[in-house]
């Protein structure tokens, strides 16, 4: 079962999480529902990469995290986009629509 | 400022991992928790939706890691307990680590006790400033006062040049006389040295010339052992061989010239008026070359230096002394002849330390295969493959740290015994320490060869498909297979090392067994020497003469002893005292081609005493006294040299040692004077009344019935009861005199026999541990084929031919290693050629028989099991 993480270019995930929490601060196992639900099944995330990613954003200094409660009141870790996040999600977002941009161009010729 | 937040998240990472671990815990079962309310939700059951949440999940572990990963701590951390793990792993098995230890710590103890040595001899700065600019002049203990005189004002490329050589003096200092080596130089000694007294002043210029007065120069130990190191020593007078002279100086701690023997500096006495100033040459030149002086200055100077001689003097041939010229630095002429042995026994050690650490590896790969199964599951479970990599690297440092230690105490324990072992004069022993310098290099060793070790277990691992490492089925395992040919290729390597290193002790065991047939000329058993010499100042001719006279009947009376005589030079301990002959009506033998023959008193009985064989005419009789006719006897050599085939009996010649004409009387065969080995020498004996009655010094040899060294306290007594001035130097056995002349090869054989025998039994061990290894995991093959019919000998032979392969490849490869470093070991031998088939045949013969037996025990044992129970056995 491809997803994003193992099969896509590494940082597409990243790119991806940050969007996803751009919106809202989520726990890990929200973004991976979203990112699935909104793409309607397309990319299925794989779940452990997704703590990886969370793990690396971190350490970027992109989000952060706070513990936090669920609507049904359970104890989840929440991650929030920063300042840099933010920042580093428009680059991202350049730098993917400037890529797919090539992508389909290529596709597009005749 | 990134990369101090990045620093910040790693030190918070590492100091607060109790807490993120926890998190991550809790973040992984909320998120199963979530995944499987979901999966409930829409329908399925309890027991399913738990199981599919953690497979969609992946490895737990994995995860996990890869999230410690992320946050930058894991090599840390993991460091700790790949420690830990491994320290637990080589303790439940303590036979295979207490092997790997102890054959490594022999390698690591030995390297660390040579380097030691090799240190203390070969890097350690001598006592001199700027050693590297202080030389020796070609032709050495051969230099007259007169020579000197005429050559030292000549170099331009030197700051000083000095003269010097080793003289004896009775020393008369609180506690009786004793016997002392002193250097005995000219003034600018200290100058070339470039070393300042610690008290006092060292030489000033006139110090050497006639008229000056008799000063001494104190050496720090001599200072401390004979006036309890007393300050005010200074302008003390003490009597040197009953002469007067007044303490000027002390030099520094750790000073010593030429070695740390010579206790005293005493200036010569350079007298145009003295025959010795223009006698024999008995010097040796010694000089500083100026800063940054080139190689072709000196040789520029050198060349004048000869010109300047061939215009003055008329050499013999055989001591042309302007030819051949060439100056040593100072560290070549103290020890460059420890160099070559030096090096070869810690190329041995060091070839030894890599057999350990090969045979070290190849346990550790066994080690690694039968772990095929561990390996798996946590390959599976997700531990990376670095991961399993670092943890045999931590095993195989964490064993060569453990060798290390062991192997430092072992260089400690048996570093005496390696210092005694080896051809050094006992002053220098001293000199040679172990250090910090030690300890060093042993941490050093271990952690290189801990890597070493690790490198082919690494290999098997790193390009092993772990996943294909069966799970159950250990036979089918790729990485089995390769770790099985490198472990043939370690074989190998040991086998090929052990070979070279059995053929160099076979080598020397046959070099000591050519020189113990060579024919000596005299029988050493028995025999023992001192060294007496009488204060010459305070004694006279007459004196002198009578007390060696009463001394010998005295000592031939003594129990034990069946008799004595008087020597001037022990043979093979002592050179010199050489001087040309002249040989009247023999007009060839003249000038530059006129002869020269060593000078070597006896008193009557001499030869006798000595076993020394008379070839025709007479010894000498006690009637041969002073008032009777000169008379000499010469060895055959010397009858050869100069009358050939005619009788030399009845014959005169002249020798330069003032005797006047001496008429030969006998002719007795050769000896070995100075050497065991080199082409004999002219020698001319005298009688001792008629050459050196009234010599102040003379060598007791006596003869014993039983052990010679037990008849030492009473000749000592004896020397002193006869006149208490007199002092006994040197106390020296023939036997040992003979051994030392054969110290570096019987040494060299010792060390290297020990290493090949090492070397020997690690191929051995290595051979066995590989072939049942490979019996053991194909226990079950052996147990089908067996069980369908297969001959156990025939199954034996295949093991055979399997485990011996790796062995017959290393037997030839080291043969033509062995051939290649020949020309290493050619300089220790005598009468053996480096590449002698016999030493090179006992090498692989030694090793195909040890590697057979160590390949037949496990295939005797496989070819006899019973098929059943090896079949059941996995």
């Amino acid at each position: 079962m491809p997803g994003p993480g193992d099969d896509m270019i590494r940082g597409t995930l990243d790119m991806l999480i940050l969007k996803v929490l751009s919106q809202e601060p989520m726990h890990g196992w929200g973004i991976g529902e979203r990112i699935q639900r909104i793409s309607e099944d397309a990319l299925q995330v794989n779940q452990g990469s997704l703590y990886a990613s969370l793990h690396r954003l971190t350490r970027e200094g992109w989000i952060e995290s706070t513990w936090g409660r669920t609507e049904n009141n359970r104890r989840a870790r929440y991650y929030r986009l920063t300042a840099a996040g933010e920042r580093r999600l428009g680059t991202e977002r350049a730098e993917w629509e400037r890529l797919s941009a090539g992508v389909d161009r290529i596709l597009g010729w005749t | 400022m990134r990369w101090l937040g990045d620093l910040l998240f790693r030190l918070k990472a590492l100091f607060r991992r109790e807490e993120l671990e926890g998190g991550l815990d809790e973040e992984i079962r909320f998120h199963l928790e979530m995944e499987e309310q979901k999966l409930r939700d829409e329908g399925m059951n309890a027991t399913e939706a738990h199981r599919i949440a953690r497979v969609r999940f992946g490895g737990e572990d994995r995860y996990r890691e890869r999230a410690r990963e992320s946050w930058g701590v894991g090599v840390l951390t993991e460091l700790g307990s790949d420690v830990r793990f491994a320290t637990r792993r080589l303790l439940e098995h303590p036979t295979f680590s207490l092997l790997a230890v102890l054959t490594l710590a022999l390698g690591i103890g030995g390297t660390v006790a040579l380097a030691s040595v090799v240190q203390a001899l070969m890097i350690r700065p001598l006592p001199v400033a700027d050693a590297e600019r202080v030389v020796t002049f070609w032709s050495e203990y051969n230099w007259r006062g007169e020579e000197f005189d005429h050559v030292r004002e000549i170099p331009e490329s030197f700051e000083e040049i000095a003269a010097y050589s080793i003289d004896s003096y009775t020393l008369r200092a609180d506690a009786g006389s004793s016997l002392v080596l002193a250097t005995v130089a000219s003034a600018e000694l200290f100058d070339v040295m470039g070393v300042r007294p610690l008290l006092g002043r060292g030489f000033r210029a006139g110090d050497d010339r006639p008229g000056a007065e008799r000063i001494v120069v104190l050496g720090h130990s001599l200072w401390r052992q004979e006036f309890g190191a007393d300050p005010d020593v200074l302008g003390r007078r003490v009597a040197l061989s009953g002469e007067p002279h007044t303490v000027v100086g002390v030099m520094p701690e750790g000073f010593y010239f030429p070695t740390p023997e010579t206790g005293l500096f005493v200036p010569l006495d350079l007298d145009p008026a003295d025959p010795a100033y223009a006698g024999n040459g008995w010097l040796v030149l010694t000089g500083r070359l100026r800063a940054g002086a080139t190689d072709a200055a000196v040789q520029r100077d050198l060349e004048r230096i000869t010109t300047a001689l061939g215009a003055r003097y008329d050499y013999p041939t055989e001591w042309d002394k302007t030819r051949g010229a060439y100056v040593t630095p100072l560290r070549e002429y103290l020890f460059g002849d420890l160099r070559p042995a030096l090096l070869l026994l810690l190329g041995a050690v060091g070839v030894l330390l890599l057999m350990a650490c090969v045979n070290v590896a190849a346990l550790i790969l066994t080690k690694t295969v039968d772990r095929t199964r561990e390996m798996s599951v946590r390959a599976a479970l997700g531990a990376g493959r670095a991961r399993l990599a670092r943890q045999v690297l931590t095993e195989s440092v964490i064993l060569g740290l453990a060798a290390g230690a062991v192997g430092v105490l072992l260089a400690v324990a048996a570093f005496d015994l390696l210092v005694a072992s080896l051809p050094l004069r006992d002053a220098f022993r001293e000199t040679v320490t172990l250090d910090w310098t030690a300890l060093l290099t042993g941490v050093l060793l271990s952690v290189v060869s801990g890597s070493l070790i690790a490198l082919a277990p690494m290999r098997s691992l790193l390009s092993g498909d772990l996943s294909s490492f069966g799970f159950g089925d250990r036979n089918s395992g790729r990485g089995g297979v390769q770790a099985s040919r490198m472990q043939r290729t370690l074989v190998f390597a040991e086998v090929l090392l052990a070979v070279v290193m059995v053929t160099g002790a076979a080598l020397l065991v046959r070099t000591v067994g050519e020189l113990r047939a060579l024919e000596l000329g005299f029988e050493p058993e028995g025999l023992v020497a001192l060294d007496i010499l009488l204060p010459e100042e305070q004694t006279t001719e007459v004196e002198r003469a009578a007390y060696f006279t009463e001394l010998l009947v005295r000592a031939e009376a003594l129990p034990g002893v069946s008799g004595a005589t008087l020597l001037n030079r022990l043979p093979l301990a002592d050179g010199g005292m050489q001087a040309s002959v002249t040989i009247p009506g023999h007009p060839d033998l003249q000038g530059a081609d006129r002869p020269t023959a060593l000078f070597r008193p006896l008193t009557p009985g001499g030869f006798e005493l000595l076993g020394m064989r008379l070839v025709e005419g007479r010894t000498f009789e006690a009637t041969d006294t002073r008032d009777a006719p000169p008379v000499a006897v010469v060895n055959e050599t010397f009858a050869r040299r100069v009358w050939g085939d005619e009788i030399a009996i009845g014959r005169t010649y002249r020798s330069g040692f003032a005797l006047g004409d001496v008429l030969i009387v006998g002719v007795v065969a050769d000896m070995a004077v100075t050497d065991l080995t080199g082409a004999p020498p002219m020698v001319g004996y005298y009688p001792w009344d008629q050459a050196l009655r009234g010599e102040a010094f003379g060598i007791l040899t006596i003869r014993a019935s039983g052990n010679p060294t037990e008849i030492v306290p009473a000749l000592r007594g004896l020397v002193q009861e006869l006149d208490g001035r007199a002092a006994v130097g040197r106390v020296q056995t023939m036997d040992n005199v003979v051994d030392a002349e054969m110290a570096e090869p019987l040494r060299l054989r010792f060390f290297l026999g020990v290493f090949a025998v090492l070397g020997l039994v690690l191929g051995t061990v290595g051979v066995y541990g590989v072939v049942s290894y490979s019996v053991e995991r194909r226990r079950a093959e052996f147990g089908i084929r067996m069980a369908l019919g297969a001959e156990p000998a025939r199954l034996m032979g295949t093991i055979l031919k399997q485990g011996m392969l790796p062995v017959v490849l290393g037997v030839v490869g080291g043969t033509a290693c062995a051939l290649l470093a020949s020309g290493v070991v050619a300089r220790f031998l005598f009468e053996v050629e480096p590449t002698d088939p016999g030493s090179l045949m006992v090498a692989a013969a030694a090793l195909l028989v040890a590697g057979g037996v160590a390949a037949l025990l496990p295939a005797l044992r496989a070819s006899s099991a019973d098929p059943a129970s090896a079949l059941r056995s996995d």
